[in-house]
């Protein structure tokens, strides 16, 4: 598949410029110690044998960027991005089946965001009482952006949710949840999200209408 | 101007062929827009209630490996 092109004033920061920023950083003279602990120990010779058991927790600080540089990218030990809650109330479908099987891994492959399952009788319960137009959408995988709840609260993007229960076959429930930790995974730094939601997930714009028909993911799911 | 029926006929086909592309690409960005939802102003409810039961301690991070 094509990648679609970034438009113009996307706020996305390339990988790449992350790392030169390091690199920037790592060569002015006042600048942190060194991130590796090999380059560590050629500079401090006398270290001691019992600091070193404190070298990953000081390697995790000196991966921080010092305090004047630039902060133009959200930093990657910044803690979770999202909350992820699972809304399930029991529908026998195949995206349930699918969930069910699939869950552990999908916890795994989100290790570091706390993810919430509301039971059998608290998703009921939620439903009725806050989202009946969300009955029979279910099992449900909510995402919030805590970045955006932080900036400006739920008056506007604060998140977007999976409505798995929509999906009718096994194949196009597996195919959405593999998309939707991909997505999670690839867009952890994203600085404009519900952008990347409206291009990746939703396929809004021309380039998305040409890749509903050629791309499989989305002429899977979309079907 | 089109002088022969047949024509006519491909002119009519192509446009039922576009038509039908147009149908279809409409009617699948419908669905992923069903299935992938974005929440805006309209889903503060709903978000808030997600939050205040995690502040309040009745929804803690889930620690199983498996769902229930």
């Amino acid at each position: 598949m094509a990648r679609s092109p970034r438009a113009s004033g996307t706020s996305r920061r390339p990988r790449a410029e992350t790392g030169t920023r390091r690199e920037a950083v790592g060569s002015r003279p006042t600048e942190a110690p060194p991130r590796t602990v090999a380059a560590r120990r050629r500079q401090v010779p006398a270290q001691s044998p019992a600091l070193e058991e404190d070298a990953g927790w000081e390697e995790a600080r000196v991966i921080e960027p010092a305090a004047d540089a630039e902060q133009s990218t959200r930093p990657a030990t910044a803690g979770p991005r999202f909350q992820i809650f699972i809304i399930d109330a029991g529908w026998d479908s195949p995206a349930h089946r699918v969930l069910h099987r699939n869950f552990g891994l999908l916890r795994d492959l989100q290790r570091g965001e706390p993810i919430y399952v509301l039971s059998r009788e608290k998703s009921i319960e939620f439903i009725r009482r806050h989202a009946s137009s969300l009955l029979g959408k279910d099992p449900i995988i909510a995402v919030h952006d805590l970045e955006a709840l932080g900036a400006s609260g739920t008056a506007g993007f604060h998140g977007f949710r999976l409505h798995l229960g929509l999906l009718s076959t096994e194949q196009q429930a597996l195919l959405a949840l593999q998309a939707f930790s991909r997505f999670l995974n690839a867009h952890r730094q994203s600085l404009d999200l519900e952008a990347e939601i409206r291009r990746n997930l939703r396929r809004e714009g021309m380039i998305g209408a040409i890749e509903i028909i050629l791309h499989h993911e989305p002429r899977e799911i979309g079907g | 101007m089109p002088e022969r029926w047949s024509d006519y006929l491909s002119i009519l086909m192509g446009a039922l062929a576009v038509g039908y592309i147009v149908y279809e690409i409409d009617r699948r960005r419908r669905k992923l827009h069903d299935v992938w939802d974005v929440l805006g102003g309209e889903d503060a409810e709903l978000t808030i209630g997600l939050v205040s039961m995690v502040e309040s301690g009745e929804l803690q991070p889930y620690a199983g490996s498996a769902l229930s």
